[in-house]
């Protein structure tokens, strides 16, 4: 049995399992709820049911109070839906998410590109002629041959619902990324859901942005600079694309060009392992060192947007804060899998 | 009366908790104009933490004051049903043993007057911050701390009319040697500027060290059947976890400000996890020695609280430059040895502690064995059988001397040099013309750091040489002058009842006896 828990302020709705726990369906839905003890002892990840049914589960006597319990709310880290709910939270309401709704389409493969030789460029055309509309950042589940699914970023500006471009570096021995990259033909059928993700532009905040991006981690970047140069955004933009070698960079002649044409948007790479000697004459070395040194170690008034790998993330996070910007202005998808919730973390951060 | 009808303004979207919360706690303050701000608040600059804008604190949580009122009224009703119903069932004849009783005599002469002198320090330091929220959130702990002492002390109450060594808990606080170490370590801490203290209590003892003071004592009520002790525990805890995001903030806030205030935190971290620390010598030996059904080692609870959870936060604290602190890795190492150098130390100075000693039992001994393979049955069985065999021959050993006291930590000079456990570790530094002691590296340089403030150190074994530690009545002429029974008298213990060895002790007696009326007849 699986219920739907919609929360508030964010109006969000992820799913939750029997079984389940409220803090359990949010975190792995990528909905961030603040929690420390993990099993109703602590009272931090507090919340309030303003519709629906849930069992209390082992919640603390002294950690949520029977007043609490008349008033409807339950410690989101061991209560379990009994219906549809909706919860508040004390979490930040987002004023620049577009909460779309999450939908089931087929999308039809128009072309595959090589854009390197380990990322391949996935064309399709979404069956449903509404399309699916999305937020620039978000990414959908392509359901695999074989059952279960794989989560992709849209590398392609929302502007058009009617296409999917999904950018997918080929794992070695990854069982989707294989697929992708050795069976997948033009012409096929993909079922796709989505959008999901709260990885995306804070355009209100009107500052300057940073985009940090590793490998095929330029997908969500690429669409969300694409979409704010379509848009007229007046800021500042600056990605940094960073590969292993010259020849694993893509979409270079396409950025250069928008570089060329758009005064405020500046675009530079990084190449860390390119052999000595090859003929590349750009930068060498990790993004956040092309970084520190584009911007002199000095990032405050920005917003930042990091996607890539889990080493080049950590190193950018760790740069951005030696040149004074903080947790709260900095962004980045977050997956939040089952051994991320056994692993010992400090609560200092919450959502870098 | 008739109402107009009037046009409905369209819905307002309902506020976040976010947003109520600040109109609910912000704006509370104005600017003077008949005295200048840096008067109004005249600590909040001279410890060289700069803040640009106070508005950038985030609330670590989000409670209203009348929400606050309510929820600790019901927490006390519950706390005190429990506390009324394990009093009225003699509850305390369900204690593993009455050796678990002298935790709680550690624990409310060590412990508790903290809990109180929390509570003013964290109303001093909420009324120097400039800051609304920051003031709001010190001002609420102020009162969490205030309930804690007065919960710990009510829960414990119960065992001063039948148990030995209950009843001068705040007067000793004051005087007795080793209660100088808790007692010192907070007098440090309120005696510092308002973001010194954050660091020192809201961060590194609140976040760094309280699970270890916490978890084993509460744990240790549960495992040994003492439930007024453990609903305590349960109703501090809901407590505990606001108390962590505050000093998680404040250490955060601290160092986005500016980049001149990462190294006054970094120094402020490396004293304070040293000084809180060493306070956490009396917890070792509580798990250790102390508990007749054992929770976990000390060594256990360090690796766990300490080493994965401690590690955890300064991985990621590192980001903003911070290191771990300086006595860090001495700590791991000394884990292996803590607790059995501490409680050889009280075993020695028995007729000076208001709570019972003994030598470890046989089993006992292989438990302690088999928790620490490498260092217990190679540096301090063969003292503990020694000692056992001492006892069996009727001459148990006392040390009449009195020991020689760090200048910083107040702990006498027991803990041994790193890497090797069979010295004494010393350090001297001169100050003025005057030499002075101190135990370790780490309370060396915090002594160095600050010598102006350590030499004022009221340690209680000079103290008493220098005749302050006597009663009225006492007569240092007369010819039978005791100067240790004077200074135990002004202790105010009860000599040979509060300082004898468990061993024949009233308190296991009379709980044998009540024990054996409870099911003979």
């Amino acid at each position: 049995m699986t219920y739907e828990l919609t929360i508030e302020p964010l109006g969000q709705t992820v799913e939750v399992e029997e079984g389940q726990t409220l803090l359990d369906a949010s975190l792995r839905a990528g909905v961030y709820l603040p929690h420390a003890c993990g099993h109703g002892l602590c009272g931090t990840c507090k919340v309030q049911v303003l519709d629906g049914e849930i069992d209390h589960g082992e919640a603390s006597s002294f950690a949520l109070m029977d007043f609490e319990r008349e008033e409807g709310y339950c410690l989101a880290c061991v209560a379990h839906a009994e219906s549809d709910l909706t919860i508040e939270a004390d979490v930040d309401d987002e004023p620049d998410a577009l909460n779309l709704p999450v939908r089931s389409v087929t999308a039809t493969v128009t072309a595959i590109v090589d854009l390197t030789p380990t990322i391949k460029g996935v064309y399709a055309k979404v069956d449903d002629p509404q399309g699916l509309a999305f937020q620039a950042g978000q990414y959908v589940n392509v359901s695999l041959p074989g059952g279960g699914h794989r989560p992709f970023s849209f590398a392609n500006p929302p502007s058009d619902p009617h296409t999917v471009e999904l950018d997918v570096r080929l794992v070695p021995g990854g069982l989707a990324t294989t697929w992708i990259h050795e069976r997948l033909a033009v012409g096929d059928r993909l079922d796709l859901a989505g959008p999901y993700g709260r990885f995306h532009v804070r355009r209100s905040a009107d500052l300057p942005m940073i985009f940090l991006a590793g490998g095929s981690g330029l997908s969500s970047p690429r669409s969300m600079i694409l979409d704010l140069l379509e848009s007229g955004c007046a800021q500042p933009i600056t990605l940094i694309h960073g590969a292993r070698t010259h020849d694993e960079l893509y979409h270079v002649d396409e950025l250069t060009a928008l570089a060329d044409r758009h005064p405020t948007f500046t675009y530079l790479t990084a190449v860390s392992h390119e052999p000595e000697g090859s003929d590349w004459t750009g930068a060498r070395g990790f993004v956040h060192e092309v970084a520190v040194a584009h911007f002199g170690n000095d990032f405050r008034g920005h917003k930042a947007y990091l996607c890539g790998p889990p080493a080049m993330i950590d190193a950018c996070i760790t740069a951005l804060m030696q040149g004074r910007l903080f947790e709260r202005d900095i962004y980045q998808e977050l997956f939040i899998s089952a051994a991320d919730t056994q692993r010992v973390r400090s609560p200092l951060f919450k959502k870098i | 009366m008739t109402m107009t009808s009037e046009p409905t303004p369209a819905a307002k979207k309902k506020l976040g908790l976010k947003e109520r919360y600040a109109l609910m706690t912000r704006g509370l303050d104005w600017e003077t104009t008949y005295q200048p701000m840096e008067k109004v608040f005249p600590y909040a600059t001279y410890e060289g933490i700069k803040i640009h804008d106070w508005d950038a604190w985030q609330d670590p949580f989000r409670l209203t004051m009348d929400a606050y009122w309510k929820y600790q009224a019901e927490k006390e009703q519950k706390l005190y049903a429990i506390m009324d119903a394990f009093a009225q069932n003699n509850g305390h004849l369900g204690l593993t043993d009455a050796r678990y009783l002298n935790s709680l005599k550690l624990f409310l002469t060590g412990v508790s007057p903290l809990e109180y002198m929390a509570h003013r320090g964290f109303a001093h330091v909420g009324r120097a911050m400039p800051g609304v929220g920051a003031r709001v959130a010190c001002q609420m702990q102020s009162l969490d701390e205030l309930r804690h002492a007065q919960t710990q002390i009510h829960s414990m109450s119960n065992y001063n009319k039948l148990y030995d060594g209950f009843h001068s808990w705040r007067h000793m606080h004051d005087r007795v040697w080793y209660l100088s170490v808790p007692k010192s370590f907070f007098d440090d801490a309120i005696t510092a500027g308002p973001f010194e203290f954050m660091i020192a209590i809201g961060f590194s003892f609140e976040y760094v060290l309280t699970n270890l003071l916490f978890v084993p004592f509460i744990s240790g009520a549960a495992y040994n059947g003492d439930m007024g002790a453990m609903a305590f525990g349960f109703s501090a805890q809901s407590d505990e976890s606001r108390h962590m995001t505050l000093g998680l903030e404040a250490i955060k806030f601290m160092l986005e400000q500016d980049p001149d205030n990462l190294p006054i935190v970094q120094r402020w971290i490396d004293k304070w996890f040293w000084r809180g620390y060493r306070v956490l010598t009396l917890v070792a030996m509580m798990l250790d020695y102390m508990l007749p059904k054992k929770v976990m080692s000390w060594k256990e609870a360090w690796e766990i609280y300490a080493e994965e959870n401690g590690g955890a936060l300064f991985a990621d604290l590192a980001r903003y430059g911070i290191r771990p602190p300086l006595g860090w890795q001495q700590a791991c190492d000394d884990k292996e040895h803590l607790s059995h150098q501490a409680w050889s130390t009280f075993y020695q100075y028995q007729g000076a502690a208001p709570f019972h000693t003994w030598v470890p039992s046989p089993e006992d001994m292989a438990w302690e064995a088999e928790k620490y393979p490498n260092t217990f049955d190679q540096y301090y069985r063969p003292r503990f059988e020694y000692w056992a065999e001492q006892e069996a021959a009727g001459t148990r050993f006392n040390n009449a001397t009195l020991p020689q006291l760090c200048q910083v930590c107040q702990i006498p000079m027991l803990f041994t040099e790193p890497g090797d456990p069979t010295r004494i570790c010393y350090r001297e530094s001169e100050y003025d013309g005057e030499t002075y002691h101190t135990c370790s590296d780490g309370c060396q340089a915090i002594f160095d750091h600050e010598p102006e403030k350590y030499v004022q150190a009221w340690l209680p074994v000079h103290q008493i040489y220098q005749g302050h530690c006597f009663g009225p009545d006492a007569d240092p002429t007369s010819p039978d002058f005791n100067p240790l029974l004077e200074v135990i008298k002004w202790y105010r213990m009860d000599v040979g009842t509060d300082n004898a060895p468990y061993e024949g002790s009233r308190d296991q007696e009379n709980f044998q006896a009540w024990k054996a009326m409870q099911t003979k007849n």
